[in-house]
């Protein structure tokens, strides 16, 4: 304890249990602080004023009864010692507490002042430990974190140069290399980008741990992402002789996802189906809707491998999880991929768990949140609780001059996207998220707040933008209409959500039919 | 005919040296420089088509490159690919926000790095369109 005398905050309403307390505290060191509260919310407000050093609390207040009020405190006074004060017939409650993180509880008119004296110093003492154990875990994780972050940096420079050598000795720019020398060649850029995955892996985990893992959701088309993957991974499954296939359930949903981290979960299921199956076997991709959760779509990653043991099941999405089983051909990794898949699945508020039976293989299951327009729509287009007078519909289509590859014509989409966005009143436009199908040309939305006038302002204002974009101007060319959207008519007892909705279900329309003049 | 010519600008020899080796088989013309200081310097001085830059470096970092880059009326239309060992979640944003056309973390995909270089210098390159 300090030199400067330690202040006690007492709250207690019954006075004579208040004076009691008071005369013990005197009796037990007359060097105290002693301030007193008769309801939580004075009391709570003096926590706030001066923290005191310890709180005598008794948990049934005129403003507040049992676990409750403790609970309060907590959340005012996180790292204030509590000492609970409990009656004789209500002991319970105060066990409870100290379940929940008090120090100690005293029967009010059960101890005397050393008793006291000794429960207050303990508990101080026991929650400076808390404190401190507390910071320095906090540093530890923060020092594993600098650690990794340094440590994966500095890894990059030198597995770079390996990779970029390698890749000049395959690609013959220093001489004819034989064959025998290209497979082994070969074989240390397979170990290169093993290891380049390992060191991403690592600072993902650690991020993911604490809490700093970051995901970008969009609107993006769970079936381009699915097939994506499946590309990518196709090499792999053909070296294998495994038959890797994608079974679309019908017009693949739209899902509010990452499409760069979601693209890594799938990755990553895919690379552990297709090591964990035999040759000849076969990994199956479905996505599909469920009517038990309508709001979610489904991800299913099967295949015809040896399954997992019953045992290891709760495990396999834990930290440096390996499979106990050697696997032939095959090298076992850092055991953070299936702990990563399932942190970021985590964060697009979706779930991932498996199913299997030893011997005929599993299947892998994600959810992800489909999206709705609607839900999007309504905080703009509704104003207390009721539909807007007047909106309306900008298109912006952005047609580029020629052949654009891939990357640019992203982030030439990217660029006007950024543009856009500038140009609307956050509050109350919208710019709605991709909803295109692949193509050449980009189509955007804008809802705005706004009859066909203003939407004229408001097209006026884009056309003077994109005119200005020296970077947009090279590549592409573009045009720029606006409509007014025609309102659902009011009916009496009509929800304004089945409104929103019958707006929602109305602009889809004109994506959609953006989309099919494209093509 | 010209080439395209490209600025590289790393700390490291060995990748220095890798990056020349790949880009001049892809018939680009190479410079280089160690430090931010004389990155910018040789930026002033030649002129670059494009510039490949590494973040962490001596004497001003990539960072601070981009910035002297940017003020300048003359540089800031050389267009910046940024190649580093630093992470994407914390870095991409940023140099994109401080005028990068692109960011590439180490070990980079030589066919990506290849073709941003492509679709970013500037439009009526000979070769800014044949394949590499």
């Amino acid at each position: 304890m300090s030199n400067q005398p330690p202040h006690v905050l007492l709250i207690e309403d019954n006075q004579g249990d208040a004076d009691l307390v008071r005369l013990r505290l005197v009796e037990a060191n007359s060097d105290l602080h002693v301030s007193c509260a008769d309801r939580l919310s004075s009391g709570l407000a003096s926590l706030t004023e001066e923290p005191p050093a310890l709180v005598l609390l008794d948990l049934n207040l005129p403003d507040s009864k049992g676990a409750e009020t403790f609970r309060k405190v907590l959340q005012k006074a996180a790292g204030v010692p509590v000492v609970v004060l409990s009656g004789r017939d209500d002991e319970q409650l105060a066990v409870n507490a100290v379940h929940q993180g008090a120090q100690d509880f005293l029967v009010k008119g059960a101890f005397d002042s050393k008793q006291l004296a000794r429960a207050m110093r303990y508990a101080i003492e026991r929650q400076a430990l808390l404190t401190s154990l507390d910071i320095s875990r906090k540093q530890q994780l923060q020092f594993k974190d600098q650690f990794l972050s340094h440590v994966s940096h500095e890894l990059r420079t030198p597995l770079s140069c390996i990779h970029q050598f390698v890749t000049i000795l395959l690609d013959e720019l220093a001489g004819p290399v034989p064959p025998e020398q290209r497979e082994h060649l070969e074989t240390v850029l397979r170990s290169v980008n093993q290891l380049r995955t390992m060191i991403g892996d690592l600072l993902e985990a650690t991020r993911a741990e604490s809490g700093k893992l970051q995901i970008k959701p969009r609107c993006v088309a769970l079936g381009n992402l699915i097939e994506q993957a499946a590309g990518m991974m196709r090499a792999a499954a053909q070296a294998k002789k495994i038959d890797l296939q994608v079974a679309l359930d019908g017009q693949s949903p739209a899902v509010i996802a990452d499409p760069e981290r979601i693209l890594q979960v799938l990755l990553n299921l895919l690379d552990n189906a297709i090591k964990f199956t035999p040759a000849e076997g076969s990994v199956v991709v479905r996505a599909h809707r469920a009517e038990t959760e309508p709001n979610f779509a489904y991800v299913a990653v099967t295949d015809t491998g040896r399954g997992i043991p019953p045992e290891s099941k709760a495990l396999i999405f834990e930290r440096l999880y390996q499979d106990a089983q050697v696997i032939e051909n095959s090298r076992k990794g850092l055991g953070l991929g299936l702990y990563i898949a399932r942190e970021i699945v985590r964060l697009h508020g979706g779930q991932i768990w498996a199913e299997s039976q030893p011997g005929q293989g599993s299947t892998f299951t994600l959810t992800l949140p489909l999206f709705s327009l609607g839900k999007l729509l309504a905080p703009v287009i509704t104003e207390q609780g009721r539909l807007r007078d007047a909106l309306a519909l900008v298109k912006v289509a952005l047609i580029p001059k020629g052949a654009l590859e891939a990357a640019s014509a992203g982030e030439a989409g990217q660029r006007c996207r950024e543009l856009l966005q500038a140009c609307i009143l956050p509050a109350k436009d919208l710019l709605l998220p991709d909803m295109r199908a692949a193509g050449p040309n980009q189509l955007f939305l804008i809802v705005a707040s706004t009859d066909a006038a203003g939407a004229e302002v408001l097209s006026k204002r884009i056309r003077e933008q994109l005119e200005n974009c020296v970077e947009l101007k090279a590549s592409t060319s573009f045009t720029v209409s606006a409509e007014a959207l025609s309102l659902p008519a009011p009916q009496d007892g009509k929800p304004v959500t089945a409104m929103v909705e019958e707006i929602a279900d109305r602009i889809t329309e004109v994506a959609r039919a953006g989309n099919m003049r494209r093509a | 005919m010209t080439k395209p010519r490209i600025l590289i600008v790393d700390d490291d020899p060995d990748l220095r040296r890798g990056l020349n080796l790949r880009l001049r088989a892809n018939h680009y013309e190479t410079s280089y420089a160690t430090d931010g200081f004389s990155a910018v310097a040789l930026a002033y001085k030649e002129r670059p088509d494009l510039i490949i830059l590494d973040l962490g470096l001596p004497a001003g970092d990539g960072f601070v490159v981009l910035e002297r880059l940017q003020q300048s009326a003359n540089l800031s239309c050389i267009p910046v690919i940024v190649l580093t060992a630093r992470d994407p979640q914390s870095n991409r944003e940023k140099t994109l926000k401080a005028g990068a056309s692109a960011f590439f973390q180490k070990p980079v995909d030589n066919g990506k790095l290849l073709s941003a270089i492509r679709t970013t210098l500037a439009p009526g390159w000979p070769g800014t369109n044949s394949s590499a």
